[in-house]
């Protein structure tokens, strides 16, 4: 049976590789076209994964800097910006209740005192890795007032499948009022 | 014919004993957090099964399937004894050692980590101590691989190495080199904690180093796969290689690209610059050629052996395929499976669509569809294929092997489809329990309850596949036909340096690392600021 | 002989060249896509210009909040206590237990002769080092508040926390944690309650696991660990670091509280 193939070996063997290298070359333009939407993606929404690399010393937030927790939750910024500070700890998120105007812009903080955390926002893409020792920073926008959930995704000890927080995203006329009385904003009560 | 047939038989027994072990961790893992199962009272436990059930699928089974194959290869492709069967007893026997070491601790609570370390948390060092015993056991492969395929080029010189024996060095070398990330975040970040030495760690730079193990140690648990692929099932179906080259070049292609792509594992870290996340990203594309090449080699080595079997038209010749063939069988659902898992791989690896996905059961279910199915479905394969030949008693149980392959196939679709879904939802993963009741979770609670059924379908399956192993020993006595792999329709009658050796690549492989890693690492041991205290699970 | 052999590492072989020169070139180009061209999308001030865009793409730390309104102070003192795994480690910063011992006698009226109190007073026998010296640091800068507590730690210099801190810890717990052993675990202290954010008790204080500076409740009075949750809950107490405790028991309710208490009291 194998004679069928080797008969005429020479000729087989180029037309063997010409149909193959073909293959390949298409293979090579469908990947290439793949890295090309990203790159299209990355430029026309300016849309990256994070690139702001800041350090702290996650022993000392509670002492000093923007992580006391005072200051943490949602700040009105002088643009009219949203800057949200958030510590993750063992075994809860610091404030455990966000809120957030919508159609703002949204400048998350986020860092841990211990181990390595992570968060995500249920029905966005806000998705982050929160490490100790480095500071998360990310711009996000929510489209419309709505409840959503902020589990946190990475293992961080026996107590990780209770780590949820809560996220209101609420009108940005409520938001606006809620913020005349106090200068850091959470729904905890 | 395998002149060491107990060494490779230990291995391959070693390897699915501790299967079955895990595969039965998984499946409790799964029942205690659906909705089947009140919550779990002692949550630890979850998490101490997670970290056995991860340490014992990721490292010790694949492993020793890897080695168990590549002693086998050796003399079945080279056709001479294996140079070193006492290093490879003595490595076979680290790995039962560090076994030991490594998952007792982890049974009495001591490191419930995860296999995937996450320091500062730090636990117990025997655990660590035990997986570096793995690893260094295997290591010890790694180097019998190249001598043994270093003695045969003396003895032929110029002659073209045999496919499978090149495949298998590249898997060997691939490991031998993706291994020292994990050493390194190991021996200099983790155990020197551990032991007492120091109390501070840099946990970016750990996860890092981890990164250039994590991806590219799927492509070693791939590797046995992909050589049954290439050097087996064309020969089993009764059907030619089509192309010994492309298959030496999708080999030599994955040496190069698995490596340095690890860091699209942290696209959501904050410790890594966004240069480099793209870097990986281009990278991490590249790597899907090598299977995509490999797709189409073997789709037309199957369809040779269709129309070799009167197959005609278009299509019509899939209908005179062997079907009732286990290795045509297996390949088929790996395809499949691979297909679905390649492109759920292509939205893990995509610079944004990551964000929506990143670290939710969606993860969980694209690896447990790649490696639990494409790969290991395929380490079923190797072992139909080679057990005659080890125990020289017939395979007889044909239809039970059918039945444990579609069962499995069901069974891994059953499971890693709903945990796509629920992880788009945002369910996140590696939690002991799951509050079914709450708004915007009750949504995901009948998923769940499909996984587990599916797994339980796994877990039938995978006792089947041992009882048709084991039956085998006590089966007639045959002098099965010499061993062969594959034949290309063209055989090698001289290949190109290149393609005949792996220098040039392992060369690539390596300077690629230091281009794609190098900053990186070497940026963040320099961030003194970044050392943070541990945090030692359990901690009295 | 060796000239006319065809050198795998040279670039007259077609596969070395090619090889080489292509992953050279993916190599550039991604390069250059990421660190200049898609960094120019962005409108960060680190990422404007062509070295800072290199170099924030490259991950270079930087300061990435620019003008920012300045941080709230606290209202009330907050605790300044760093916990580190190596905060008692060396001789002096371990604490002595003997001079502890001595320091002890003017607590003796309240936590009993050896830590082991009759009254509705903590127990402070085999407690850990960590969790005494926060509480007692904590009182001295008024983070937490006490009228009986707060003159007893006046004058007390750092080290006399910690040897009365070492003293304690090494003091043999009171027997009849198998009472406790013998009642069924409440659900709150089991499993918690994960929607609301309540972790297992036993994650940070008990016998699955133990964070450093959480207390060690075992055997602790009734009235004591209600009372103190209770204040937890309304933000009365509020010397636990970034809100971890209040953030639990905030989301316990009336009957978790009691539950829990009863619990960790055993038949206190």
């Amino acid at each position: 049976m194998a004679q069928t193939f080797s008969a005429n070996s020479h000729d087989t063997a180029a037309l063997t590789a010409r149909i193959e290298k073909r293959w390949a070359f298409l293979m090579v333009g469908i990947i290439s076209l793949l890295v090309a939407v990203v790159i299209f993606t990355s430029l026309h929404w300016a849309m990256m994964p994070p690139s702001r690399v800041e350090t702290i010393n996650p022993s000392t937030l509670h002492l000093s800097g923007e992580f006391v927790e005072s200051n943490l939750g949602s700040a009105v910024e002088p643009d009219g910006s949203i800057t949200v500070r958030v510590v993750g700890q063992q075994y809860s998120f610091t404030p455990q209740c966000i809120v957030v105007p919508s159609k703002t812009l949204i400048t998350f903080r986020v860092t841990s005192a211990d181990v390595i955390h992570g968060m995500l926002i249920t029905g966005t893409n806000i998705n982050s890795m929160v490490e100790p020792g480095y500071i998360s920073t990310f711009k996000t926008e929510f489209k419309q007032p709505g409840d959503h959930l902020m589990p946190c995704h990475e293992y961080c000890g026996v107590g990780h499948e209770a780590m949820w927080a809560n996220v209101k995203v609420v009108d940005k006329d409520v938001f606006s009022k809620m913020a005349l009385n106090t200068r850091r904003l959470t729904c905890d009560f | 014919m395998i002149s060491n047939k107990r060494l490779v038989l230990a291995h391959f027994w070693l390897a699915f004993a501790v299967f079955g072990v895990a595969i039965l961790l998984g499946e409790w893992q799964m029942f205690i957090r659906s909705p089947l199962h009140a919550w779990l009272h002692n949550p630890d436990l979850y998490y101490r099964s997670v970290t056995a059930h991860g340490t014992v699928m990721g490292y010790v089974f694949p492993t020793l399937i890897a080695m168990g194959f590549g002693y086998a290869i050796t003399e079945l492709a080279l056709d001479q004894p294996l140079i070193g069967r006492r290093w490879a007893w003595a490595g076979y026997t680290m790995i039962i050692i560090g076994s030991i070491a490594a998952v007792v601790p982890v049974a009495l609570g001591l490191d419930s980590v995860l296999y995937t370390f996450y320091p500062p948390m730090i636990g117990n060092a025997f655990y660590y101590i035990g997986v570096v015993l793995v690893v260094v056991g295997s290591w010890i492969w790694v180097a019998l691989m190249g001598i043994n395929l270093q003695a045969w080029k003396r003895a032929h010189p110029g002659a073209p190495v045999p496919l499978p024996m090149f495949a298998n060095v590249a898997a060997a070398y691939l490991w031998g080199w993706t291994a020292v990330g994990a050493a390194l975040e190991l021996l200099f970040q983790i155990l020197p904690v551990a032991l007492g030495f120091s109390n501070t760690i840099n946990a970016g730079l750990s996860r890092v180093l981890f990164s250039w193990t994590l991806h590219a140690i799927v492509y070693f648990w791939l590797m046995p796969a992909y050589i049954a692929f290439y050097t087996i099932v064309p020969r089993a179906i009764g059907g030619r290689l089509y192309s010994d080259t492309m298959a030496r070049i999708s080999f030599v292609l994955f040496l190069v690209f698995s490596m340095p792509i690890g860091i699209h594992h942290l696209f959501a870290d904050p410790q890594v610059g966004s240069g480099f996340k793209f870097i990986h990203s281009v990278f991490t594309a590249m790597v899907a050629v090598p299977t995509l090449l490999t797709v189409f080699t073997i789709g037309a080595s199957v369809e040779i052996a269709a129309r070799l079997r009167g197959g005609k038209g278009v299509f019509g010749w899939l209908k005179a395929l062997p079907w009732d063939n286990p290795q045509m069988l297996a390949l088929a659902f790996s395809f499949v499976m691979l297909g679905f898992g390649g492109a759920g791989g292509l939205i893990n690896m995509s610079y944004q669509l990551d964000s929506t996905i990143h670290n939710t059961q969606w993860v969980t279910g694209h690896f447990h569809l790649i490696f639990g199915g494409a790969i290991v479905i395929m380490y079923f394969a190797i072992a139909y294929d080679l057990w005659p030949h080890l125990t020289g008693r017939a395979m007889r149980d044909l239809s039970l092997i059918r039945a444990q392959l579609w069962l499995w196939f069901i069974g891994m679709i059953v499971t890693t489809f709903p945990w796509h879904y629920v992880g788009i939802l945002g369910m996140p993963r590696r939690m002991a329990y799951f509050d079914y009741s709450a708004p915007g979770a009750a949504g995901e609670a009948i998923w769940v309850v499909m996984s587990t059924l599916g797994g339980a379908l796994l877990v039938v399956s995978a006792v089947l596949f041992l009882v048709i192993l084991y039956r085998n020993h006590s089966a007639c006595q045959v002098e099965p036909a010499p061993f062969t792999f594959s034949k290309a329709i063209h055989e090698p009658v001289s290949l190109p340096l290149a393609l005949n050796g792996l220098g040039l690549w392992v060369g690539l492989m390596i300077a690629l690392t230091i281009t794609n890693y190098g900053y990186p690492i070497v940026q963040l041991m320099g961030l003194p600021d970044a050392k943070v205290p541990a945090v030692f699970v359990g901690a009295k | 002989m060796n000239a006319h052999r065809p050198r795998l590492i040279s670039f007259r072989n077609p596969w070395f060249s090619a090889s080489v020169g292509a992953i050279s070139l993916l190599f550039l180009f991604s390069a250059f896509v990421g660190f200049v061209w898609l960094p120019s999308a962005q409108d960060d001030a680190l990422f404007k210009g062509l070295l800072n865009a290199i170099c924030s793409a490259a991950g270079r730390p930087g300061a990435w909040l620019g003008e920012a309104a300045p941080a709230v102070p606290p209202k009330a003192p907050v605790s300044s206590v760093v916990l580190t795994p190596g905060m008692f480690d060396g001789a002096s910063a371990g604490g002595s237990i003997g001079r502890g011992a001595t320091l002890a006698l003017r607590c003796t009226m309240c936590h009993g002769a050896r830590g082991v109190s009759a009254a509705n007073t903590p127990d402070l026998a085999g407690q850990y080092a960590a969790s005494i010296y926060k509480e007692l640091r904590d009182f001295q800068s008024a983070a937490r508040t006490s009228a009986i507590m707060a003159p007893m730690v006046v004058g007390l210099s750092d080290q006399d926390l910690r040897d009365l801190s070492a003293y304690y810890a090494a003091l043999p717990r009171d027997g009849g944690s198998g009472e406790r052993k013998m009642q069924p675990v409440p659900t709150i202290v089991a499993t918690g309650a994960p929607m609301r954010n309540v972790a297992p008790c036993e994650s940070c204080h008990g016998d699955m696991a133990t964070k450093l500076g959480a207390p060690w409740l075992g055997l602790q009075p009734r009235d004591y660990l209600k009372s103190q949750l209770e204040a937890f809950a309304h933000g009365g107490r509020h010397n636990d670091i970034s809100a971890q405790m209040r953030n639990i028991a905030r989301n316990m309710t009336p009957d978790e509280i009691n539950a829990s208490a009863s619990y960790y009291a055993g038949n206190r």
